[in-house]
């Protein structure tokens, strides 16, 4: 079975290959091409093909809805998330990669039950203490619940990035009178920006993307990010496809751009970091 | 000079001296390291366990404090049919994502795993659909299964079938999350087969084509032995992900139709923000980590039998 496989070989894979990428992608294409036809289009005809394409959705989301407030309340909050998220993940992800101890130990195994522990159970008593401290609708809230979800996966990912540098740099600035925190300030990091510029890309998407949360904390219209926002699409205006879709289609593109920026790291975070601990 | 001070130290309640002496020659940075994610995870996590444990024995509401009212919560939870569906609905909602997303993840990863021209691409577009966020996801499906003239029933109605309300019939609901569920989620299933395989040994495939292996018995006897391990770890983190969803059900079918959809943590959700019973709520997510810890519990020790 190792012979090189022909040509033919190699295209079929190709074209078994395609058909299974287009099946599986076809609710995300449909809902793409959906976008450009009006509601009453789309209600009339059902084609998937749009026969007479056209804006009109796109122009009703940005003239006549709070889509722009809801884009601008998601990129605050995953802004915020990823900030908080880059300093306390590669913080520990150093302290993980260059020391050993209990307290280390701990801390590790700790970053695992954050990973399957179920959020509901947070949700509740945070909306209690986030309300007495008038934080619900308050970005924060979700900023602060975002960036501990996501720290096993960015800490896991920054070990893996620090591991790969050599200690020997560090220890070279040691003899010339640096700190140990100035070593990894000023030597350990700029040496690891592309793997800080994965993390930031992931803990910026997971926020991006993320739906209960947000749902939980940001009631008021006026605070929703894009995910809840569009819900409300789907309650006031029920029947409006039309909008739906192109609001789903507008919320897609930030995620896809940033994922082609991240997609050969992810099984850095994935594997290396999440299933090898 | 810190050696110095640390050798001799000053007279004692000075403290605070050696504080400083232990942070200036770096013995203290671990731990100033940890500190940000320390405190963030004790806010977020550890609050809420010791919290919510005491609101699980109390019946107060969102607004005011409850009374203390013993394991009452626990009783009624075990006596509730809605908890009992739960728990089911749970269950098989986990079980049948892992196995459609370990079936459709292998057999991706084995077709990727192979030479074939624009592997790249395919890798990311394969990707997609986990990276989309869930209401995305769920809007484009929903269209397709939304009323009786929806794309799946035309397709049902091309063969002659009468129209399935799939969001409305509680078998049908159930099927619908589930397919949605493990579209959502094969993705990472399959990335993390792939790197698996492509960390398998070149030269054990020699060797077993020298023995005269056919090609199933090179699977059965040397890829799946290899990827076993992280089958089990990779199955084990899929069921905590499906337990623990709220946003496939939620933002799907909201639970319904009569509740047919409803896991432990939508249920947990509607017990405290829809009936405002924070007490029963509480309790709700309680067992539901409980029930998580056992299957950890239950799939590693099984994992620790598989390898001896």
């Amino acid at each position: 079975m190792n012979r090189a496989p022909t040509a033919v070989q190699r295209w079929r894979r190709f074209a078994v290959l395609l058909v299974i990428v287009l099946l599986i992608n076809f609710p995300i294409i449909l809902m793409g091409l959906n976008s450009l036809q009006t509601t009453q289009q789309l209600m009339a005809s059902r084609s998937l093909w749009p026969e007479m394409p056209t804006l009109a959705n796109y122009f009703y989301l940005s003239e006549r809805t709070n889509f722009w407030r809801f884009l601008t309340n998601s990129m605050i909050v995953s802004g915020g998330a990823t900030l908080f998220g880059l300093v306390a993940a590669s913080f520990a992800g150093y302290a993980l990669s260059r020391y050993r101890g209990r307290f280390l130990t701990g801390f590790s195994r700790s970053l695992f039950v954050v990973q399957m522990f179920p959020i509901i159970l947070a949700l509740i008593p945070l909306f209690i203490l986030f309300r007495n401290l008038g934080l619900i609708n308050n970005p924060l809230s979700v900023i602060i619940v975002y960036t501990v979800v996501h720290l096993p996966f960015a800490t896991w990912m920054a070990r893996a990035f620090f591991d790969t540098i050599p200690r020997e740099l560090e220890e070279a600035a040691l003899v010339d009178g640096c700190s140990r925190f100035g070593a990894f300030i000023r030597i350990v990091l700029p040496l690891s920006g592309p793997g800080l510029a994965a993390i930031a890309i992931f803990s910026f998407l997971f926020s991006y993307n993320e739906f209960f949360v947000a749902n939980v904390f940001l009631k008021d219209e006026s605070t929703m990010t894009l995910p809840v926002g569009i819900t409300m699409f789907m309650q006031q205006y029920s029947t409006d496809w039309g909008s739906l879709m192109a609001a789903a289609t507008v919320t897609v593109i930030p995620t896809f751009i940033l994922f082609l920026g991240i997609q050969k790291y992810i099984t850095y975070g994935a594997v290396s970091g999440g299933v090898k601990g | 000079m810190t050696t110095a001070q640390n050798v001799l130290p000053r007279a004692a309640g000075s403290w605070r001296e050696s504080a400083r002496a232990w942070i200036r020659s770096g013995g203290a940075l671990p731990f100033l390291l940890l500190a940000p994610s320390v405190i963030l995870m004790l806010t977020v996590i550890a609050y809420p366990i010791v919290t919510g444990f005491y609101y699980s024995f109390t019946d107060g509401s969102l607004l005011k404090f409850g009374r203390f009212i013993g394991l009452d919560n626990y009783t009624e939870l075990l006596v509730s049919r809605d908890f009992h569906r739960a728990v089911v609905f749970s269950l098989v909602f986990a079980a049948a994502n892992v196995a459609g997303c370990y079936l459709l993840g292998l057999g991706l990863a084995l077709l990727m795993n192979q030479e074939v021209p624009g592997r790249a691409f395919f890798r990311v577009a394969l990707l997609l659909p986990w990276i989309v966020p869930s209401i995305v996801s769920i809007v484009s499906w929903r269209w397709m299964m939304a009323d009786d003239r929806a794309l799946f029933n035309q397709i049902i109605g091309f063969f002659g079938g009468s129209p399935i309300f799939f969001l409305s019939d509680e078998h049908w609901a159930t099927v619908a999350v589930i397919v949605i569920k493990i579209w959502r989620s094969f993705p990472f299933m399959m990335l993390s087969l792939l790197a698996a395989l492509q960390g398998i040994d070149r030269t054990l495939y020699e060797a077993a084509e020298i023995d005269g292996a056919t090609r199933w018995q090179a699977f059965r006897h040397v890829t799946m032995p290899q990827i076993a391990n992280i089958s089990i770890v990779l199955g084990l983190l899929m069921t905590i992900w499906s337990v623990n969803d709220f946003d496939t059900p939620w933002l799907l079918t909201q639970g319904g139709p009569a509740n047919a959809t409803e896991n432990l943590v939508l249920l947990a959700y509607r017990y405290t923000f829809g009936r405002n019973d924070v007490g029963l709520g509480s309790a709700t997510s309680f067992v539901t980590l409980i029930i998580l810890m056992g299957l950890v519990v239950v799939m590693l020790r099984r994992q620790k039998g598989a390898d001896r």
